[in-house]
């Protein structure tokens, strides 16, 4: 039974007993694990207070083979602190919490979202853009779970998309058809020139591009429909969080 | 881990096995805490087992949540809102009964108490209407109520529907404060945590 040691996000904190805890956490190396917290509802423990929602902690804990895994320790980093009086950035947050429970599966780590989660609750909580933050991360959310649609190629006949003409999203499918493809009586939704290179800037793993983005509503609408429409294929049911949120560009 | 044992299966009869099962289904007990208090049931004497029978019974026959702040009672209201010495003007936002005593216990809160029944927690499928909010709205609006404290859990679910609450409440001519966060009593400077000293900081008073 091996001690490891990680950077942690805390997704879900459940209370077990008159004193412990069971924790979900999304860590930097590991993925996301779930882990008993044995005294962590005391004000004294090792954990310091730091097993709140969001919350950015360094953690030791006992890998276990089958079962909960053992925290034995964690130490504040940082705690979520939305912009205040902003319930709208608090409602993100969740949201992002609730993202990484049900699409991420346990010890399969991605080391990239895992930092696109941090600049995202970070930007919650300065004073960034909360709707494009949120379409940042669902964009980054999908490509790690390899869901990400191509948006430059049909995934039908495999030529460019034309900016001119709108493109069809094929949900089951999770790609894009040209206006050729999709043909004029498509009923599915569409996606215009300008969203898909909007989104396909801000689904860029790296750089800083995309805090300079500038979203028209039109484009932010098509960006949002597409992430919802596949976050809520895959999970089989909208995220709970969604309906509390209230997210709109210009 | 042994796999449970189906209720029907039971070596000791069905009855036993749905017995282990309820047992085994109330917080913090598993299987063979749940297997240790069937067999304790069955040998201590009948009329103790059948008097924790009538206990559950009578509890869940008589006890409901007080029409006036969601207290538990047996009484049409509970004891605080009945209690004539209390300040009728100030009211205590609680999550859970429990939250409820533990503020009770201290002896110098004066006023009354609404309990909200949980807090705000979409991950876990509770939203603004499954707390008692309509009934705190209408109570600040006709009852006069000069003060409402929020002592909702110091954490960020708590603080978020203490938020929540607080913009229900904006257009109501009432003043919202909360607990006081930072050092506990006792404690030394130097053992205090950041976070704790940064709270003690902000929340200052004059001395």
């Amino acid at each position: 039974m091996p001690t490891e040691k990680a950077e942690a996000i805390v997704l879900r904190t459940t209370d077990y007993s008159d004193t412990s805890r069971i924790v979900a956490l999304f860590t930097d190396q590991f993925g996301r694990i779930s882990a008993l917290a044995k005294g962590g509802r005391r004000l004294k423990s090792s954990f310091e207070n730091s097993l709140d929602l969001l919350a950015d902690c360094q953690i030791v804990f006992i890998s276990k083979s089958s079962g909960l895994d053992l925290l034995t320790s964690s130490q504040l980093i940082g705690r979520f602190r939305p912009q205040p009086n902003d319930l709208n950035c608090l409602y993100a947050g969740y949201y992002v919490a609730e993202l990484l429970l049900g699409l991420t599966e346990e010890y399969d780590p991605h080391p990239n979202l895992f930092q696109v989660t941090r600049e995202t609750l970070s930007e919650f909580s300065q004073a960034g853009l909360v709707a494009r933050a949120v379409l940042r991360f669902e964009l980054a959310m999908l490509r790690e779970i390899g869901q990400l649609p191509d948006f430059e190629v049909c995934m039908n006949c495999g030529s460019l998309l034309e900016g001119a003409k709108p493109s069809g999203f094929l949900l089951a499918e999770s790609g894009l058809l040209c206006a050729s493809c999709s043909g004029p009586d498509w009923r599915g939704p569409v996606m215009h020139g300008g969203t898909l290179r909007v989104l396909q800037m801000l689904s860029q793993e790296e750089g800083e591009v995309w805090r300079n983005l500038v979203l028209i509503p039109q484009q932010f609408r098509e960006g949002r429909q597409l992430t919802t429409l596949s976050i809520s294929h895959i999970l089989g049911k909208q995220p709970k969080s969604l309906k509390l949120l209230m997210l709109s560009v210009g | 881990m042994p796999k449970p044992v189906e209720p029907a299966h039971h070596p000791y009869g069905p009855k036993v096995g749905a017995l282990v099962e309820r047992l085994a289904s109330l917080p913090g007990i598993g299987g063979k805490t749940a297997e240790r208090l069937a067999q304790h049931l069955l040998d201590c004497p009948k009329t103790e087992a059948l008097a924790f029978a009538r206990a559950i019974t009578d509890v869940r026959a008589a006890v409901h949540p007080c029409p006036e702040c969601f207290n538990l009672t047996e009484n049409d209201l509970c004891d605080i809102c009945r209690d004539p010495r209390r300040e009728k003007h100030l009211v205590c936002i609680v999550e859970q009964p429990r939250d409820l005593l533990s503020l009770e216990a201290t002896g110098i809160f004066p006023g009354l108490y609404h309990v909200l029944g949980g807090r705000i927690s979409p991950l876990n499928g509770v939203g603004p209407d499954d707390l008692n909010l309509d009934a705190l709205v209408k109570r600040v609006r006709d009852r006069g109520i000069q003060e409402v404290v929020m002592a909702t859990n110091p954490n960020l679910e708590g603080d978020g529907t203490a938020l929540y609450i607080t913009n229900l409440l904006a257009e109501q001519p009432v003043k919202i404060t909360r607990l006081a966060r930072g050092i506990a009593t006792g404690s030394v400077l130097e053992f205090a945590n950041r976070e704790m000293l940064a709270d003690a900081l902000r929340g200052r008073q004059a001395f």
